[in-house]
């Protein structure tokens, strides 16, 4: 299982990138993209902004507030989108490619997922589910996780999210990181 | 690099270069070997019949009025006057379109689906055709005229409602074509007889059983290797400067017209060319047969006679699952120079006689017609073949000279004649035979399966099992009672689930789509119940694209709630359900389903993107089809146009994307002109969307522009290759020179063929160079500056 994570101001500039792979189930928390995977992902959160954007302006589903995680919100090929949108209009986009086994593409391999779309998730078919409760709940939590991190960065006086500036706080990264080994 | 790359040989093409001195100056300084004279001709350029084969094709398929996009600049065929193209703005544009949205594919797909007409002729007729320079005989004389039918053909609904057509077509089909499936259970090879061949024995055995089976079409890889042909030719007429505007597509807008390419079209049109004959649905299955007979004949009658006794159930009888009571359309042929007119006239006043409206005398010149004759007239081009007949076609092009170009003449005079005899076959007998037949089907075969009996007849066959033998011991049990004979796989023409199915057949081809979809909807429960489930899955498929085709508003709820789903249906038990796996035909039904959608105006299109990846997903198609549906995909997202002043629930970066992608994909391919195009397209969705339009694009992110960069380089790279470095318009490119120098000798002394291989790998090495390359010319100072981002 593989993740990259982006967070996106509101211009559509990246603003921080993290890319890393589960920790869960003895994961070594590297990212597995290959070469030809690793240059499309920009892409493919790029494109998801057009969902987030109908997501986000389109009618409430919920009712009253309207939420910050949007849960999983597109798909493209194997590669699946989560979504949490901030008061600012900043997007953390998360990209999750299951590992082949848990897609159902190769036949046998262990149940070595991690708890998004790990042992809850794989159910009893061992296909990935983005949708499952118990992956929506890791998400979130990781999504909780940094958004709080990012809440503490952007108070910082000499960085500005309206110019586009890159976060470069090595604080924040290791909070990321540590968000995702802790839940992904 | 060498301009050998251009003239990569086909395999079966026989070496027939001729050295051009022009040409080879530069690679002869580069390597010179006696390989390189040989195999760096553009042997194409030599050819005109050959380039207005392609171009006639492709304008053909590009064929839209007055886009003037697709217009080739070679030799303009003397039968473009009768080019469909000028025909395509008819009566049936639906109101109502989005911007941008043309209903070519509409009109495609209702001309593709067309009745199909068997023709039958006896020896004489043949040797007569023969000897005016038409080997395929009378069919091949017949052929191009029924494609399009002059002047309007008025169609009456079941309803009563008449509809006037003036793209209504007939596809004049051989007796025994389209026999060609595999899974056609019970069907021995070698009954595939083409009429013409059949008759002239053995004597020329390689074609009489290579060319029954070319004609049949629903064969994709065929499909692929066709517009490889094509992409190949305009790859290469591009970089000689031959036809400069061959499919040259420069005003590139994010949606609409120009954004379908033409190849796309031209994929389409093969992949609904030669409809095989199948049990499962009846669009191949003729509608009618003409049999002629030549007034040469001592004794026609009797030659009639025997020639029906054949067809009807001799040895050009079709299979058991094919209705054989269709209509027969007699023709006595009469030759102006030898035939004695009177005679022929009571001969044909005594047919008359016994065969009322249903015959013609059909009245022809027996000598052969040049092309500097007065008024001759070049034998039009078939729109409709299949894509293994065009092959064909171009190798025959390709292997011949330019003087003797193979396309038959025909005089003015045998011209109108055979429009009239296809105007009145179709206006006054065949299309009248239709509508009789869906009327009487319609009466006594739907009303009553509608009706309160109908109904509860269904319920009662559903339910038989459960009285009689509940645990269904025996397998047989479950069969008896329904029309379906499961072990052979088909219905008999006389049950009336297959009655059904081609009265709905019928009214989609006479264009009633309403009754058709009715039909098809009720066939499909049937179908269902009894677990047949190629019919099944067609009658899904026609339901929905009937449904689609009808060009009343629908709403987005029914459109989600059934035609998604028949088309999900279809697709599905086209392809997984037990052994009936028929990828054509699920092919068909999302390519098919996924352009009427797109049609449908933004609501539909993410559904139509939906079905286009599906596409993609399932494999259904090879590396060609791949990358034109990729950019289908993306065309799909940018049919998509978003409300209120922000756009709101756009596509633009998914139909980016999706254009990025395609251009990759057409790299892989080796094909810079198509990827350069998607790759433009790509950058104009990406530059409205990120509105800083002035000036440079520059993406949003810094890898996505590195990625663009990347592909523009191997394209620029890609081009030059092909071009062999003809213009020196790129300044300093000793780099990569040198590389594919080098690259190029060590594959001098393999084959032509093997050597393009080579070259495809030999376009790495220069990318991965890049940013030390000088050729970066596209890429901003700026940029390079904070390419280390990060």
């Amino acid at each position: 299982m593989s993740y990259h994570f982006t967070i996106l101001g509101p211009l559509d500039n990246p603003l921080f990138t993290h890319e890393f792979g589960t920790s869960r189930s003895g994961g070594d928390g590297v990212s597995r993209f290959t070469t030809a995977e690793r240059a499309l992902n920009p892409f493919i959160l790029h494109s998801a902004l057009d969902i987030v954007e109908e997501v986000q302006w389109g009618p409430s589903t919920s009712s009253g507030s309207a939420p910050m995680y949007l849960k999983h919100i597109d798909k493209y090929q194997n590669n699946f989108i989560s979504c949490w949108i901030t008061g600012g209009n900043v997007k953390f986009l998360l990209l999750t490619r299951p590992r082949d086994e848990a897609l159902g593409l190769t036949s046998g391999g262990g149940q070595r997922g991690s708890l998004a779309g790990g042992r809850g998730a794989l159910g009893g078919q061992g296909v990935y589910n983005p949708t499952s409760p118990a992956t929506e709940e890791a998400v979130k939590n990781f999504f909780v996780d940094v958004y709080e991190g990012w809440v503490k960065t952007i108070m910082n006086p000499f960085y500005a999210v309206g110019n586009g500036d890159v976060v470069k706080s090595p604080v924040f990264r290791a909070r990321v990181a540590q968000a995702a080994k802790k839940y992904l | 690099m060498t301009p050998s790359q251009d003239a990569t040989p086909l395999p079966l093409q026989p070496p027939q270069y001729s050295a051009t001195a022009d040409s080879s100056i530069i690679l002869l300084k580069q390597r010179p070997s006696p390989a390189t004279t040989l195999d760096s001709l553009p042997y194409r350029r030599s050819n005109p019949s050959l380039s207005t084969l392609f171009a006639s094709t492709a304008s053909l398929s590009g064929s839209h009025p007055g886009s003037g996009t697709a217009t080739p600049t070679t030799s303009v065929v003397p039968g473009s006057v009768f080019s469909p193209g000028s025909r395509q703005n008819g009566t049936q544009s639906p109101g109502g379109l989005p911007l941008g949205l043309s209903d070519k594919y509409r009109n495609l797909i209702q001309r593709a689906f067309a009745p199909h007409v068997a023709v039958l002729a006896d020896a004489d007729t043949e040797a007569l055709l023969r000897g005016k320079g038409l080997e395929g005989g009378f069919l091949q004389l017949l052929r191009p005229f029924g494609e399009s039918v002059t002047g309007k053909v008025t169609i009456r609904d079941s309803v009563g409602a008449s509809r006037s057509w003036d793209d209504f077509g007939v596809r004049f089909v051989g007796v025994a074509d389209g026999l060609g499936l595999p899974t056609v259970p019970g069907r021995s090879p070698e009954l595939r007889i083409d009429t013409a061949n059949g008759q002239r024995d053995g004597g020329r055995p390689s074609s009489s059983s290579t060319r029954p089976r070319t004609r049949t079409g629903g064969n994709v890889p065929q499909i692929e290797e066709l517009v490889e042909r094509h992409l190949r030719f305009s790859e290469e007429s591009q970089h000689h400067g031959m036809a400069n505007d061959y499919l040259d597509h420069r005003d590139i807008g994010p949606q609409g017209e120009s954004s379908s390419s033409p190849f796309y079209t031209l994929y389409l049109r093969r992949l609904l060319s030669g409809l095989p004959i199948v049990p499962h649905e009846t669009f191949a299955h003729p509608v009618a047969c003409v049999i002629a007979v030549s007034s040469r004949n001592p004794d026609p009658t009797e030659e009639l006679r025997r020639l029906y006794a054949r067809q009807h159930d001799g040895d050009l009888r079709l299979p058991q699952w094919v209705e054989n009571e269709y209509l027969r359309y007699y023709v006595l042929v009469h030759e102006e120079e030898t035939g004695d007119i009177a005679k022929s006239n009571q001969m044909f006043e005594k047919m008359k006689r016994h065969f009322g409206l249903h015959c013609h005398l059909l009245r022809l010149k027996s000598q052969q017609c040049i092309p500097s004759d007065d008024d001759s007239v070049a034998l039009p081009a078939c729109e409709w073949i299949s894509a293994g007949e065009e092959i064909d076609e171009i190798r025959k092009h390709e292997t011949a000279d330019d003087i003797t170009n193979p396309t038959p003449y025909l005089p003015d005079s045998d011209v109108t004649a055979i429009r009239t005899f296809v105007r009145e076959l179709v206006a006054q007998s065949v299309v009248p035979n239709m509508e009789r037949m869906v009327a009487t089907w319609n009466e006594q075969v739907l009303a009553r399966r509608r009706g309160l009996s109908g109904r509860f007849m269904s319920l009662s066959k559903r339910w038989t099992p459960f009285g009689s033998s509940r645990n269904s011991s025996s397998p047989t049990v479950g069969s008896s009672n329904s029309n379906y004979d499961s072990l052979q796989g088909f219905y008999r023409p006389d049950a009336p689930e297959a009655q059904m199915r081609k009265l709905a057949d019928y009214c989609f081809m006479l264009r009633d789509w309403k009754l058709a979809l009715s039909t098809y909807d009720i066939l499909r429960t049937d179908f269902n119940n009894d677990k047949a489930w190629r019919y099944y899955a067609g009658a899904a498929e026609m339901a929905a694209l009937s449904a689609l085709m009808s060009t009343a508003p629908m709403s987005s709820k029914t459109r989600t709630e059934n035609i998604d789903s028949w088309i999900e249906a279809a697709s599905y038990s086209y392809t997984d359900r037990q052994r009936s796996a028929a990828p054509y035909y699920a092919l068909r039904t999302l390519a098919l389903g996924l352009e009427l959608l797109r049609l449908r105006g933004s609501s539909a299109a993410d559904d139509a993107a939906l079905w286009a990846s599906r596409i993609l997903e399932t494999n259904l198609v090879g590396d060609v089809g791949h990358a034109l549906f990729t950019e289908r995909v993306s065309a799909c997202y940018a049919a998509r146009t978003g409300i209120g002043s922000m756009k709101l629930g756009s596509r633009k970066r998914k139909a980016a994307m999706w254009s990025v992608m395609a251009a990759e994909n057409w790299l892989k391919l080796n094909k810079a002109l198509q990827a350069e195009k998607c790759l433009d397209r790509a950058l104009m969705l990406y530059d409205v969307n990120t509105e800083n339009g002035e000036g440079v694009v520059k993406l949003p992110m810094q890898q996505m522009q590195a990625f663009i960069n990347e592909i523009r380089q191997q394209i620029l790279a890609l081009r030059l290759a092909n071009r062999g470095y003809h213009d020196g318009e790129d300044e300093g490119t000793e780099v990569e020179q040198s590389l594919m120098v080098e690259e190029a000798t060590e594959t001098l002394d393999k084959s032509p063929r093997g050597n393009r291989k080579s070259l495809i790998g030999a376009a790495a090495p220069p990318i991965d160079v890049g940013p030390l390359s000088p050729m970066l010319e596209r890429r901003e100072g700026e940029e390079k500056k904070d390419d280390q981002f990060e």
